[in-house]
């Protein structure tokens, strides 16, 4: 492989083994699909919405502190990490016990968000169960408007939105995202298919092309025999009647 | 039946004369004329570096090829572990080089007349127990030069030059050697090895003999539509 690999050799390798490419491909995804659709179970997705902010300490005035808020909004990301530690977690497993959770469990369900420059977190819950993940939620909810003022100085927090345990519409679940996993398992059994004809490719030395012989054994190639197909085989004695007889025909009437 | 559809299968350049596989027979023809100018090659053997690579087949439809070019051409098949040449023209092979080589044929005897005008087969004859050292014997040597003055080509089937040493041996009795390469089934230190074992001999290598290429679908558009 001392040649240079252009863009003809690449799509040749790439046409060559075709077949094997699709089949990782075609393979990869319908493992994924069934994966997808009938293993993994459906996951659904509740939450709560919760506004926080810091009392001023020296409120006297009612104005609005630009500085006050930006302030809030950096302390957005404190509060996010908060939810997260065993300090509100564990309140939550000994509040509710009927969720039998441990705080494992428990942090590995939520998802805490903020929306960008705003002091409105967003605490999500996944569970197989859509009831459960909304009560989770709003759980974590309550036992952190209680709980915080005690770590923080802050007693100006509000639930914006409760999860509802009975919703009107039936939720759909939010996971296993069934099309982004083709995806992602088309695009990876596309690499791997197309990685996989290369190294077959480059991993193949044999002899194939008057180069590989010119490269390799320094030789001349005086002739290339093609294989014979097993059609061609059959009608080549009636095909060569025919030609014989043209061609007769042909030289007389020159 | 089977033996007859074997034997279309062999020699392509008689059944479908106009393929494109007689084609490049007729090519391999020209270029093996055209590559010696100044030395005259009249005995060329074909060989492989391993088994199964084609040469028989090859060297049966070179050897077709030679005669519709009318010459008088005689095929030796000097595979005498593996023979198959009296299978390609449904010979005998009662007697054949092996019988002359061990004294219990006379050269004439052994020398078939094929249904192709100009094209005579020598067979390989009984599986002698010794064909290496009856390949360097003087009597081959002798017998080598008394056909030289009988025929305009003389074509040798050989054993593989891998697997045995008659290869070598009668490389050194052939004016040119071809190295039959099933492509894309011999790797290339082996295809290196095989050239190096008949160079070591002092073998003039006319060059190679692709076989079974994969046909590509662009090439076939050149063969098959030019002239028809």
């Amino acid at each position: 492989m001392s040649r240079e690999l252009d863009l003809r050799d690449i799509f040749q390798v790439i046409q060559k083994r075709l077949w094997l490419i699709v089949l990782i491909m075609v393979l990869i995804c319908s493992l994924v699909g069934v994966y997808s659709v009938f293993i993994k179970k459906p996951v659904y997705e509740a939450s709560t919405k919760i506004v926080v902010n810091q009392t001023p300490s020296n409120s006297g005035t009612n104005q609005l502190d630009l500085n006050q808020i930006n302030t809030n909004i950096q302390l957005i990301n404190t509060y996010k990490e908060i939810i997260k530690t065993p300090a509100i977690l564990d309140q939550v497993v000994e509040s509710y016990p009927e969720f039998q959770l441990t705080t494992e469990d428990l942090s590995n369900k939520i998802n805490v968000n903020s929306v960008n420059n705003t002091q409105v977190m967003t605490v999500v819950v996944r569970d197989l169960s859509y009831v459960k993940a909304a009560e989770i939620a709003n759980a974590i909810s309550k036992v952190f408007k209680s709980e915080i003022p005690t770590i923080f100085n802050v007693e100006n927090v509000s639930i914006l939105n409760e999860a509802k345990t009975e919703p009107s519409v039936r939720p759909q679940p939010v996971g296993p995202n069934i099309i982004l996993n083709l995806m992602i398992g088309f695009v990876v059994s596309l690499m791997a298919g197309v990685g996989l004809s290369f190294v077959l490719e480059y991993l193949d030395d044999t002899i194939k092309t008057e180069e590989d012989v010119k490269e390799f054994l320094e030789m001349p190639t005086l002739a290339m025999i093609t294989r014979v197909s097993q059609n061609e085989q059959e009608s080549s004695q009636s095909y060569s009647t025919s030609i014989s007889g043209g061609k007769d025909h042909v030289t007389i009437t020159k | 039946m089977s033996r007859l559809q074997n034997k279309k299968r062999h020699l392509i350049v008689l059944t479908n004369s106009r393929s494109p596989i007689a084609e490049a027979y007729r090519s391999l023809r020209t270029n093996i004329d055209f590559s010696s100018v100044d030395q005259r090659t009249q005995v060329i053997m074909v060989t492989s570096s391993g088994p199964e690579e084609g040469k028989s087949t090859v060297v049966a439809n070179l050897a077709v090829t030679y005669a519709q070019d009318g010459r008088k051409v005689l095929l030796i098949d000097a595979d005498m572990r593996k023979p198959t040449g009296h299978r390609t023209f449904q010979l005998t092979n009662r007697t054949g080089l092996s019988s002359v080589l061990s004294n219990q044929s006379d050269l004439e005897e052994v020398i078939q007349q094929t249904e192709v005008p100009n094209l005579y087969i020598m067979t390989a004859g009984p599986i002698p127990p010794n064909p290496a050292e009856m390949l360097n014997s003087n009597r081959m040597k002798s017998m080598m030069q008394l056909l030289r003055e009988q025929f305009d080509m003389i074509l040798i089937d050989t054993p593989p030059v891998l697997a045995v040493t008659d290869a070598q041996l009668l490389a050194s009795n052939s004016d040119g050697v071809l190295l039959v390469i099933n492509s894309g089934k011999v790797k290339k230190d082996i295809a290196i090895k095989a050239k190096e074992n008949l160079l070591r001999v002092n073998a003039r290598m006319l060059g190679v003999v692709l076989n079974n290429v994969k046909r590509k679908t662009s090439e076939e558009y050149y063969y098959y539509y030019y002239g028809n």
